[in-house]
């Protein structure tokens, strides 16, 4: 991170001609200068190659936990301490490159080197392997992502107090990323991932990027699907944090339900589904709509934003107020649709139930207890005596 | 008090011919086999019921065991519950202190804590008993109980609970056998009824002189309603046979003395000095505010705003994206540079 800002007005507001000019004064300097360069080069190199060589011997590698499209992820620990586990995600060198290294790797770098957030997955370190694989050093989170515990219908129970914790923690993440001019662009259960405590960690910053200068356009082809706010499905060229926030919204839909809000096949498709689902687009609640490259009129259901009856009827169990939250998150039109930061200030935090504990939350498989727990007492319930049921509710009313 | 109650609580009279004469009116239960007496835990003397109605009916009165005097009152007299009034008195105590001293276990850190605290409380109830520095221990309990309030109160809640939900499950336990018990009868009275049928039957057949076939069919029919007899009564039977047993009543979990949850996790950013600048004025943003191919996806020029101030006041190397790939060189420069402490081995492309 020693690097000075380097961004100023003027040059941003023209940007392309002022960025070319620096490197061509580079190349063209005195030949002799340049001997001088290369062996000021040479030294700088050695020094970056012991620092790295530091940093690799630091860590070990062992099992394979995972493998991603652009990345293998393997467990770790450090070498002076076998207790204390690592993730090494080890980027692939095949995939989509530039000069060596994949953007995906270089954005992730970036982005986690910068943010500092118990919501958010820490980068402990970076280094390259023998083979110039660049090696990321990750925090462990050993409790799956919530994407399977969302799946696992029959092995996870848990109601509106999960949901909440899991939500504030993934709300927190947003904001933060946002209040430090992070766009995540790939939230999904898949990419909130569990720690042994029970936090939940925004993962995989491979598509982050800082939010944009003003007239600098950006891809519209970020987040996956399902997640993907209508106005990049549009073709949206110009957006915001909004972008992410109707993710959020996606997640809290889908930790609801349990399965996939609006779960498209295409990207046609996935529109169709959000006007069926959250509403159609038009002038009337997203002044300008019709105006975006990727415009498609739906007249056939033009039903405009869907109302709140309807939403209460599929998501009820958030009560009247998660209601809200969740059809301010939905809001089609982005401008509209609320900011994380009121996301966090929504009244929905103070209202009943509280937030579970993250320790109390319910997890993946590895909670032994908790199952051993459950087993019995489904075992308790076959043998139908009364007086185990009453002390059960008891119990359960106290929590 | 401390005297007094040494005096007179510390030395009741041997039980026997005390127990059947009035101390106060002298009259012998031996005449009178109705007579009940009556104590009042101010001072543990005891007297007869007419005595207490004689002198303490009109309002509060001395009491006229002779040395004692205290004011008495009647609605504080009761009958004994134990023979020994030096018990009839500990009880009392032990009673009152426990509703203070209500600490439980599972809120100490550990046995060694959980130890020393009884026993600072046995010492406490010790001296009450035997009025010991009872100023002082009488202080000292008032003080714990104010400072304690809420801990009392909550763990007095958890007790209730306690007791209630162990009541709860013998009424259970006791309306499940009940349950049973009607069960098994009405079970026996409706085995009874099929007997008398089939042999009924069977004397009809017989008088009949009906196939072996259909008494075949019959067996069936009956040896699959026996099974099903049997499933059901096999479904009562574990909790029939052990008689009587409350497991797994878990005490309830004392409900932490939560604090308010805080959405934004105990962080705040710099969020009133933004709310200032919010709009920010230049030539150079104003398509930007406007132009509906920039805003209607949602770009927001303020929130370019307040990056440019963070940035111009803190400094902060915040790198410029080259999203579209065909950025200059200088972004992607600073990218590697980035990584460069770890990872670069062609350091020449970042000069
Ligand atoms: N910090 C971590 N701790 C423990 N396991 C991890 C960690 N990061 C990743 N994994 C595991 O490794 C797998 C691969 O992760 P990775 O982020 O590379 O890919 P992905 O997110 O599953 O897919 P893609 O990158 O294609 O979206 C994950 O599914 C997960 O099981
Ligand atoms: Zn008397
Ligand atoms: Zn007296």
């Amino acid at each position: 991170m020693a690097v000075s800002p380097m961004i100023t007005y003027e040059q941003q507001s023209d940007p392309s001609p002022s960025d070319t000019k620096q490197l061509p004064l580079r190349t063209t300097s005195v030949s002799s200068l340049q001997d001088a360069a290369i062996a000021a080069t040479q030294q700088a190199q050695d020094f970056a190659e012991r620092l790295n060589e530091e940093t690799r011997s630091k860590y070990v590698k062992d099992k394979k936990l995972g493998e991603g499209t652009y990345a293998i992820v393997y467990l770790g620990h450090l070498s002076r301490d076998p207790s204390s586990l690592v993730a090494i995600k080890k980027i692939k060198i095949n995939t989509e490159f530039r000069d060596g290294l994949s953007m995906d790797a270089i954005r992730e770098v970036k982005y986690l080197q910068e943010l500092s957030h118990p919501n958010i997955i820490a980068l402990d370190a970076v280094f390259s392997s023998k083979n110039q694989n660049l090696n990321l050093v990750l925090e462990y989170l050993p409790l799956g992502d919530l994407e399977m515990l969302i799946r696992d219908t029959n092995g996870i129970q848990y109601g509106t107090a999960e949901v909440k914790a899991w939500m504030g923690m993934l709300g927190r993440a947003v904001w933060f990323c946002h209040e430090n001019f992070v766009l995540h662009r790939d939230i999904k259960p898949n990419n909130l991932l569990i720690g042994a405590d029970g936090e939940v960690k925004l993962a995989d910053f491979g598509l982050a990027r800082s939010f944009s200068d003003p007239y600098r356009p950006m891809t519209c082809q970020v987040i996956t699907r399902w997640y993907r706010p209508p106005e990049l499905l549009m073709g949206a060229r110009f957006y915001s944090g909004a972008v992410d926030v109707w993710s959020v919204g996606m997640v809290f839909a889908e930790l609801i339900l349990r399965s996939p809000f609006v779960p498209g096949s295409t990207d046609v498709h996935q529109l169709e589904m959000i006007c069926e689902g959250v509403g159609t687009p038009a002038e009337t609640n997203w002044p300008g709509v019709t105006s975006l490259p990727g415009y498609v009129s739906f007249d056939k259901r033009s039903l405009g934003a869907r109302d709140r009856n309807y939403f209460v009827s599929r998501f009820g169990t958030a009560g009247p107020i998660g209601v809200d939250l969740l059809m301010s998150m939905l809001a089609l039109d982005p401008r509209k649709r609320c900011t994380a930061r009121q996301v966090l200030e929504h009244k929905w935090w103070s209202v009943e139930p509280q937030p579970t504990d993250k320790q109390d939350l319910p997890k993946k498989g590895g909670g032994m207890e908790k199952m051993g727990e459950d087993l019995k007492r489904r075992g308790g319930e076959v043998d139908d005596s009364r007086s185990e049921r009453v002390a059960r509710k008891l119990d359960f009313g106290a929590r | 008090m401390s005297k007094a109650a040494q005096k007179h609580g510390g030395s009741s009279a041997p039980p026997g011919q005390d127990d059947d004469i009035c101390p106060v009116c002298k009259s012998a239960r031996y005449l009178n086999p109705n007579m009940r007496f009556l104590v009042n835990p101010t001072c543990y003397h005891k007297m007869c019921e007419s005595c207490v109605d004689r002198i303490f009916s009109q309002g509060p009165a001395p009491c006229p065991v002779a040395g004692c005097g205290r004011t008495l009152r009647k609605q504080r007299f009761r009958r004994q519950t134990f023979e020994d009034l030096q018990i009839e008195r500990e009880v009392d105590i032990r009673r009152r202190v426990s509703t203070i001293f209500n600490r439980r276990e599972e809120e100490f850190l550990d046995l060694r804590n959980w130890n020393d605290y009884l026993e600072n409380v046995e010492t406490l109830t010790f001296n009450l008993l035997y009025n010991i520095e009872v100023p002082e221990t009488e202080a000292k309990l008032a003080a714990y109980a104010a400072q304690n309030s809420d801990s009392i109160s909550r763990n007095a809640a958890l007790a209730s609970a306690e007791h209630d939900s162990t009541e709860a499950a013998f009424a259970a336990q006791k309306q499940a056998a009940r349950v049973r018990r009607e069960e098994s009868l009405r079970e026996d009275e409706e085995d009874r009824q099929d007997r008398l049928r089939e042999d009924r039957e069977a004397q009809e057949r017989i008088a009949q002189g009906s196939t072996a076939k259909v008494t075949l069919k019959k067996s069936t029919a009956r040896r699959k309603d026996g099974a099903k007899g049997a499933a059901s009564s096999g479904n009562a039977g574990p909790s029939a046979a052990p008689a009587f047993e409350i497991q797994g009543l878990k005490p309830v979990a004392a409900p932490e003395p939560t604090k308010a949850y805080d959405p934004f996790g105990g962080l705040r950013i710099r969020s009133e000095y933004f709310a200032q600048q919010r709009s920010c004025e230049h030539p150079w943003l104003d398509k930007a505010k406007n132009d509906p191919a920039i805003v209607t996806g949602g770009y927001d020029v303020r929130e370019y705003c307040a990056r440019a101030m963070v940035e111009a006041f803190a400094g902060m190397g915040v790198f410029v994206d080259d999203e579209v790939g065909t950025g200059g060189g200088q972004a992607a420069a600073t990218e590697r540079a980035a990584i460069a402490a770890g990872t670069d081995n062609r350091t020449e492309d970042v000069l």
